[in-house]
């Protein structure tokens, strides 16, 4: 069986390609890319060989599968959260042809045999290719190094005590010169769990406002100080996992200007989402009725409220809405907790001048149970594989960050992260391919997720851009309801300044 | 989940003075009258809440409040019913959810929620069909305290408008501080916030939803010009998790002192919401002497609260 992908608008970080034209997919493999001003008569011809399924891609990307450096797929021992079945199906919905499964699971991922067993299901059960992180510790605990070798020779990829940090120092270094030995790399969730005690938000305006007990940013960066210095004391690679504030970005930065080995990585959720998002409604009662302003005003302090609201006006101009949420939503509720604009904006420079490799989810499914609470007590997590591509999107959007860009932290980036040949769209590469139509309004129902986590503060919001078709090696894992029913004769507004003129 | 119509939604709970207009607080403080005066009478009840059930929830300990949300329900004859996080199925396990829809289905009209975590009376709030009134969540809000803090200062003073009251103790922690900051400052108060800095924060963190409150670690400058000082319980427990050096430090530094009230006005009233530490944030002489008004502050917790049970009857009731 062939696959012919007519009249896309073709993205290749990897080859730096950018063109119109035809991908033509054979056994599981690309074969050929068509430019389409030429080779017209071979494109015909193809377009009427027998065997040739052809899909219109016309108005939508075509590009290389994304990678996500950072799934929580659950299983085994949380199967009520998700299941590496529902959690790949969340993936190819989301664009995605490789996960990386973290191994805070139950038990974890520390032994052997049970990085077999995840690799036995996701080989029967998975709908993509499916990489094993394994744990830096025995049971995730942060005492004992885990039998890394004998991990990596069970196919593990990374290590990684997620969700936890290897709290003492003299642990992660020996974990880190391991590690190095076996030319992996060593993947740290960096948090300071003394400073940050009893945290539920972001420390700072907002969770003054709210009561809640606040995550400052020094508790994050402290820790990425700390592991930086240890990834130079030992040379192993140090990825820096879901990096989220201004501070963490420019250690980073600091650190691979003095050569040391690091790679990050920053969640969707942490590039368009603030803190003001805890407050949800309430956000509405910081703007003044008509007659509280007339009040002030003849009490003389219109003027400082003026300068207030200039102040909080939000810079990109994201259309997303917090206020549809009401207040303390639990679904806000993420580890690193949603941060600030200043932190936003700081991250996005990072992506750009490539200090941050990799845009991944860092995918985090919850039951209803362990959400339906007061807000303190809410498990940290969201959904992020199916809003991913519509959220990164917004910045393209919003011209924070091109397209190339966005597609480059999606599949060359994080492909680079782990060692790996970017995947791509050059003759011979395997066949993990996504088309996306970039300006497609959807509004976010998180009733429809095929993840079991319907935990994502999105609901009832609009995001630009959608994923139309995943193709995983060669085969057609997803394909969008409306893909291909109705005609899109527009090229993608966003394309205008990547692609070359005529 | 549904877009939350803010104006009904906030008609039928009492969950902070965030979404309270100057002219609701007044209201409130006009009503509050007429309950003191109720009070004031040999039989000490009217049938305003009559055939109605309120639950008082208190997952976390109290006297006073309890006791005043209580009398109040009681003088205007509902049925209460005092529920606590011990010897109910709280302990078994149940979640708050379940606790929430199992009074519900039991007949409650009314939630009176306390609990140790901020944004739990929203939660309630949500999932509930009756009327839910904040006891005081976690750090976050204790708006019926802070409304009989309002009316205490108006009952003495006649006003609000450009009063300079200070707030001292541990802002940090505190709820009804939080709820003083938006009672005081819509009814037209200047308010300075004056605690040790691992108390307090950064100025900015305040000011941002505040804009015109001044925080101050030095408590004798602060106290210049004072009309009213509300002095903050401050947790022993704080000196054990490295907040203060020691309670005797904080005791020297910005305890509540005769000496010190002679820094502010001659006639300065003094507020405290309970209960106290004696020698700590506040001294015996202070509590006694004609300064304070701790006294009346319990006293109007009743008619207050009274006051809030009403309007939220009638804001039940198609106009």
């Amino acid at each position: 069986m062939r696959y012919l992908i007519k009249n896309g608008s073709i993205i290749d970080p990897a080859q730096r390609v950018a063109m119109l034209g035809d991908v033509l997919i054979e056994n599981g493999k690309v074969v050929q890319l068509f430019d389409i001003a030429e080779s017209a008569l071979e494109r015909e011809a193809l377009g009427q060989a027998p065997d040739v399924e052809i899909i219109h891609a016309r108005g939508c990307i075509v590009s290389p599968g994304f990678t996500d450096l950072h799934t929580h797929l659950r299983e085994p021992g949380q199967e009520q959260k998700e299941t590496i079945a529902t959690g790949t199906m969340a993936a190819v919905r989301g664009g995605f042809t490789c996960v990386c499964a973290m191994p805070n699971t139950e038990p974890p991922l520390d032994n052997a045999a049970t990085v077999r067993q995840v690799r036995q299901i996701a080989w029967q059960e998975g709908h993509v290719q499916v990489e094993v992180v394994g744990a830096i510790t025995q049971g995730r605990q942060g005492r004992n190094l885990s039998e890394m070798a004998e991990l990596v020779e069970a196919g593990c990829v990374a290590f990684s005590d997620d969700g936890s940090s290897v709290a003492d120092p003299a642990i992660l270094r020996n974990a880190m010169a391991y590690a190095s030995m076996l030319k992996v790399p060593i993947m740290c969730h960096c948090e300071d769990t003394q400073l940050n005690k009893g945290w539920a938000m972001h420390e700072g305006a907002i969770s003054t406002r709210l009561g809640l007990p606040g995550y400052p940013a020094a508790a994050e960066e402290a820790h990425i100080a700390r592991d930086l210095t240890l990834a130079e004391l030992t040379g192993v690679h140090l990825h820096i996992c879901h990096v989220s504030t201004a501070g963490g970005v420019a250690l980073i930065r600091n650190a691979r200007q003095r050569g040391v080995h690091v790679t990050a990585e920053v969640a969707p959720h942490h590039l368009t989402l603030t803190d003001r998002w805890v407050l949800g409604s309430l956000a509405n009662y910081n703007e003044l009725s008509a007659a509280e302003i007339a009040h002030q005003a003849s009490s003389g302090q219109a003027k400082r409220r003026k300068k207030k609201v200039d102040r909080d006006s939000v810079r990109i101009p994201f259309w997303l809405n917090p206020k549809l949420l009401p207040p303390y939503d639990t679904r806000t509720r993420v580890n690193p907790p949603l941060r600030t604009e200043e932190d936003i904006e700081a991250l996005i420079e990072g992506l750009c001048d490539g200090t941050i490799d990799a845009i991944a989810t860092d995918h985090a499914p919850h039951t209803l149970v362990d959400k339906e609470c007061e807000y303190g007590f809410a498990a940290c997590g969201i959904s992020g594989l199916e809003t991913a591509l519509g959220l990164v999107l917004m910045l393209a959007h919003c011209n924070a960050l091109d397209l190339m860009n966005v597609v480059a932290k999606l599949t060359e980036g994080p492909a680079a992260v782990l060692g790996r040949n970017p995947s791509s769209l050059r003759p011979g590469s395997r066949a993990d391919i996504v088309i996306f139509d970039p300006d497609r309004p959807w509004i976010v129902e998180t009733a429809h997720f095929a993840s079991k986590g319907k935990n994502n503060p999105l609901q009832g919001q609009q995001l630009k851009g959608q994923v139309m078709l995943t193709m995983s090696g060669g085969s057609i894992v997803y394909r969008h309801d409306e893909f291909g029913k109705v005609a899109n004769p527009v090229q993608p507004s966003k394309l205008n300044d990547i692609l070359p003129k005529d | 989940m549904s877009t939350i119509s803010a104006a009904g939604f906030h008609n039928r709970h009492v969950l902070d003075l965030d979404d309270f207009s100057r002219e609701e607080i007044e209201e409130v403080l006009e009503t509050t009258e007429s309950m003191k005066e109720i009070l004031a009478r040999e039989i000490k009840q009217v049938p305003t809440l009559r055939g109605k059930t309120v639950v008082n929830m208190f997952f976390e300990e109290s006297t006073r409040t309890r006791i005043s949300f209580e009398l109040a329900a009681r003088a205007l004859s509902a049925n209460v019913i005092n529920f606590t996080a011990k010897g109910s199925s709280v302990e078994k396990g149940e979640s708050l959810l379940d606790t929430v829809r199992t009074l519900q289905a039991l007949g409650a009209d009314m939630i009176v929620i306390r609990h140790s975590q901020a944004g739990a009376p929203h939660f309630v709030a949500r999932n509930f069909k009756g009327s839910v009134i904040n006891a005081g969540d976690g750090r976050h809000a204790h708006p019926t305290q802070a409304l009989l803090d309002l009316f205490t200062i108006r009952e003495k003073l006649g006003g609000l408008t450009k009063l300079k009251v200070v707030i001292v103790g541990d802002l940090l922690h505190s709820r009804v501080a939080r709820s003083n900051l938006w009672g005081l400052t819509k009814m037209g108060a200047k308010v300075t916030l004056c605690a040790p800095p691992t108390l307090l924060g950064p100025s900015q963190f305040w000011q941002a939803t505040w804009p015109n409150v001044e925080l101050s670690y030095n408590l004798d400058t602060a106290l210049k010009g004072a009309d009213v000082i509300m002095a903050l319980r401050l947790q022993k427990e704080r000196q054990l998790t490295g907040l203060l050096p020691s309670l005797r430090e904080y005791q020297t530094f910005f305890a509540i002192t005769m000496e010190r009230l002679a820094l502010a006005k001659k006639d300065v009233l003094v507020l405290h919401p309970g209960p106290m530490n004696e020698g700590v944030e506040i001294m015996p002489e202070v509590i006694n002497s004609k300064h304070s008004l701790i006294e009346a502050q319990v006293t109007n917790g009743v008619a207050v609260r009274m006051a809030l049970l009403y309007r939220l009857v009638n804001a039940g009731q198609p106009a």
